[in-house]
C-alpha cells in the first residue's frame, strides 16, 4: 500500500483552461482528493445585457475558440425562441451542417492532439510526429477538412459570422455543397485509419467504472442521434424527457468551496454530459459506420468508463460525417436559395439547448420590446461535469493508490482530459522572452 | 484558393487588449483592396486551427497581444527564432495554445511558410470588457502604419 503522497498538479496540461488536481495521502490513507477549478466564472452573461438581439450570437461566439459554433447556434436558437421566430427547413439543415463541422473539428482535436499523446506515452502532439508521422498527418488532414467545412458554412473557421436570428446571412452554393460532400466521402476512409491507430493503442485506455447519471438531448420525432434538436433526458429517466425550457430543473447549480465554477446535480450527487452521455442515451440511433467503430472498441450502451468518452468521440466523428453526406443530398435535391428573413421584434423570454462537443449547453435570454437583452443565463457543459470529475476521483484514487505517484498522476490527468473540460476559454496571448 | 501571404490577428475582443490582433485585422480589412495578394484573417482564439491557416503560404504575419516585458502599448516585430516561450503550460492545451508550439508542429510536418513575422503588442489591460485600454486604442493608427510597412515589403517568392 502506498505510503505518503502529495500530488498537486497546477494547471493540468492539454485541457482548455486552468484547473488543479490535488491528492494527499499519509501512511496509505487518503487525506484529500480534489478537482479544483480556480478560474473566473461566467462574465459573458453580463456582457450581453443591453445589447440588441441581432448582436448576441457574434458576442458569445468569442466565449470559446473550440466551441464557438455551438455557442453561436444555441444563442441564436434562444433568441429565436424568445422572439417567437421560426426558421425554414433549409436554414435548419444548413445550421446542422455547421454544427456537425464543429463536432468533427473538436473531436479530432481531442482525439489527436489531447488524448493520442497519452495513448502513445508522449507529453504532447509535437513529439508524436516522429513516432507516428502518418497517423499525425491523417489526423491533421481530417482536422483541416473540418476547419474548411466550418469556414464554408460559418464564414470563418472559428467565431462564425453567417448566423442571424431567423435565418442565415450567407449560404453555400450547390457547387460548394457537392465539393464538400465529395471531400466528406473521402474523410470516412481517413477516420477509419485514425480508428485503427487508436485501436492499436486502446490497451492504454485505463479500466475504471463508476455508475453515473448521463444527461443529454433526446430527439424522438424522428428518432435521431441528436446534437441539435429534442428535449432533455438522462440515463435515470427511463426514456422520459424534460422540456428544454425547464432546464433549471435539470442543471441544479450549487456552489462548493474548492471551485469558483458552479457545480450541478440532477437525480444523484453529480451527472456527466458529453459524448459518452449522448451515446448512453441514444447509441442505437448512430449511423452504421459509427456503430461499427463503437463495436470495434467493444463499446456498448451503458458504459460507465469515463475514459471511453474519447472513443465515443471517434464513433461520433463517423456519425456526423455520414449524416452530413445525407443532409447535403437532401439540400441538393430541393435546391438551395438565399432566403429573406423578416423579424418582428417583441419582448419575450426563451431558452435553448444544444449538444456542444463537450456536452449539453443551455442558454436563456430575455428581451425588452425593443429587442434589447435584459437577462441572460448560460450553463456550459464543463460546469456540469465538474462534480462528476470529483466523484470519479474519489472512487479512482483508492483503487490505484498502490501504484506509483507518476502513474496515479497520469491517470488523473488522463481522466480530466477525457472529459475535455474547457475551463477558462477566453485568452490566448503570447508570453515570451527575447533570446537574441 | 489561398493567397500566398496571410496576416492573422489573434486574440479575444471580449478581453480588452487581448483582442488587439482582431482589432488590427478589422482595420486592415477595410483597406484590403490595396493588397489583392494578401488574406487578412481574424483567427480569434482558434488555437490549433491556426496551423491550417498558415500552411501553403510564402509569408505569414501574426499579430497578437504579447507579454514581452516592455512598456504597455509597445509594438515589436520579431521572428519565432528571436523568442522563447515562457508560457506557464508546458504543453499544448487546445485553448491555451502556444502559437510558437503550433509553428513548431508546422515545421515538423514540413508545412512551415518560408517566412513568419510576429508583431507583439504589449497589453495594458487584460480584463472582461470589450473596449481596448486608452493606451492601446490611442496607438492603433501607429500599429497600422508599422504593420502596413511590412505589407509593402515584397515576399521573397
Amino acid at each position: 500500500m502506498s505510503k505518503n503522497m502529495n500530488i498537486d498538479v497546477k494547471h493540468v496540461t492539454r485541457i482548455e483552461g486552468h484547473a488543479n488536481i490535488v491528492v494527499n495521502a499519509r501512511d496509505g490513507k487518503i487525506e484529500k482528493v480534489q478537482w479544483q477549478v480556480p478560474e473566473a466564472p461566467r462574465f459573458f452573461e453580463a456582457m450581453v445585457r443591453g445589447r440588441s438581439y441581432e448582436d448576441i450570437q457574434l458576442i458569445v461566439s468569442r466565449i470559446c475558440g473550440i466551441c464557438s459554433i455551438s455557442h453561436s447556434l444555441v444563442a441564436t436558437k434562444a433568441v429565436e425562441n424568445a422572439l417567437g421566430l421560426e426558421v425554414t427547413e433549409q436554414t435548419d439543415l444548413i445550421r446542422l451542417l455547421m454544427h456537425y463541422s464543429e463536432q468533427l473539428q473538436s473531436h479530432i482535436l481531442h482525439i489527436g492532439y489531447l488524448a493520442a499523446p497519452d495513448f502513445f506515452g508522449v507529453p504532447s502532439v509535437v513529439p508524436l510526429v516522429p513516432k507516428a508521422t502518418d497517423a499525425v498527418k491523417t489526423i491533421i488532414k481530417a482536422h483541416r477538412v473540418a476547419n474548411d467545412w466550418s469556414d464554408l458554412i460559418g464564414g470563418r473557421t472559428t467565431h462564425p459570422v453567417t448566423l442571424k436570428p431567423g435565418g442565415m446571412t450567407a449560404i453555400p452554393s450547390e457547387k460548394q455543397l457537392r465539393e464538400l460532400q465529395a471531400t466528406l466521402k473521402n474523410t470516412l476512409a481517413d477516420l477509419e485509419t485514425i480508428a485503427k491507430v487508436v485501436l492499436s493503442v486502446a490497451g492504454n485506455v485505463p479500466q475504471f467504472e463508476r455508475p453515473t447519471e448521463y444527461v443529454s438531448l433526446k430527439q424522438t420525432n424522428p428518432p435521431t442521434y441528436t446534437f441539435y434538436h429534442g428535449d432533455i433526458t438522462s440515463t435515470d429517466c427511463n426514456g422520459k424527457t424534460v422540456l428544454v425550457k425547464d432546464w433549471h430543473k435539470v442543471a441544479n447549480e450549487y456552489v462548493v468551496e474548492q471551485s469558483t465554477a458552479k457545480w450541478t446535480k440532477w437525480h444523484r450527487d453529480s451527472y456527466a454530459v458529453g459524448a459518452l452521455a449522448r451515446f448512453n442515451n441514444n447509441a442505437e440511433l448512430l449511423s452504421d459506420g459509427a456503430k461499427k467503430t463503437a463495436k470495434a472498441f467493444g463499446l456498448n450502451k451503458g458504459c460507465c468508463n469515463p475514459y471511453m468518452n474519447t472513443i465515443v468521440q471517434l464513433a461520433e466523428s463517423v456519425h456526423v460525417v455520414q449524416s452530413s453526406i445525407a443532409i447535403i443530398d437532401k439540400l441538393l435535391t430541393k435546391g438551395v436559395k438565399q432566403e429573406k428573413v423578416t423579424v418582428k421584434v417583441k419582448a419575450g423570454k426563451g431558452a435553448a439547448a444544444i449538444e456542444a462537443p463537450r456536452g449539453i449547453l443551455f442558454y436563456e435570454y430575455e428581451f425588452d420590446k425593443k429587442g434589447n437583452c435584459v437577462a441572460a443565463d448560460i450553463c456550459i457543459p464543463t460546469n456540469q461535469n465538474h462534480a462528476n470529475i470529483q466523484k470519479d476521483f474519489e472512487k479512482l484514487v483508492p483503487e490505484i493508490l498502490d501504484q506509483n505517484e507518476a502513474t496515479i498522476r497520469l491517470k488523473l490527468e488522463m481522466l480530466v482530459r477525457a472529459y475535455d473540460p474547457c475551463v477558462s476559454c477566453s485568452t490566448h496571448m503570447l508570453d515570451v522572452k527575447f533570446i537574441r | 484558393m489561398k493567397k500566398k501571404i496571410a496576416v492573422l490577428g489573434l486574440g479575444n475582443p471580449l478581453m480588452a487588449d487581448e483582442g488587439i490582433g482582431c482589432r488590427v485585422i478589422e482595420r486592415l480589412l477595410s483597406q484590403a483592396d490595396t493588397y489583392p495578394d494578401i488574406d487578412f484573417i481574424d483567427s480569434g482564439t482558434g488555437g490549433m486551427s491556426i496551423l491550417h491557416l498558415i500552411t501553403d503560404r510564402y509569408k505569414v504575419i501574426l499579430i497578437d497581444c504579447a507579454y514581452m516585458g516592455t512598456k504597455p502599448g509597445t509594438i515589436k516585430r520579431f521572428t519565432p527564432d528571436d523568442v522563447q516561450s515562457i508560457k506557464k503550460l508546458a504543453h499544448q492545451s487546445m485553448h491555451e495554445v502556444d502559437i510558437l508550439k503550433v509553428l513548431d508542429l508546422a515545421k515538423q510536418l514540413g508545412q512551415y511558410p518560408d517566412e513568419v513575422i510576429i508583431f507583439g503588442i504589449e497589453p495594458e489591460a487584460i480584463e472582461q470588457r470589450q473596449n481596448l485600454s486608452k493606451t492601446i486604442s490611442q496607438k492603433l493608427d501607429h500599429y497600422i502604419s508599422v504593420i502596413s510597412a511590412e505589407l509593402d515589403v515584397p515576399a521573397e517568392k
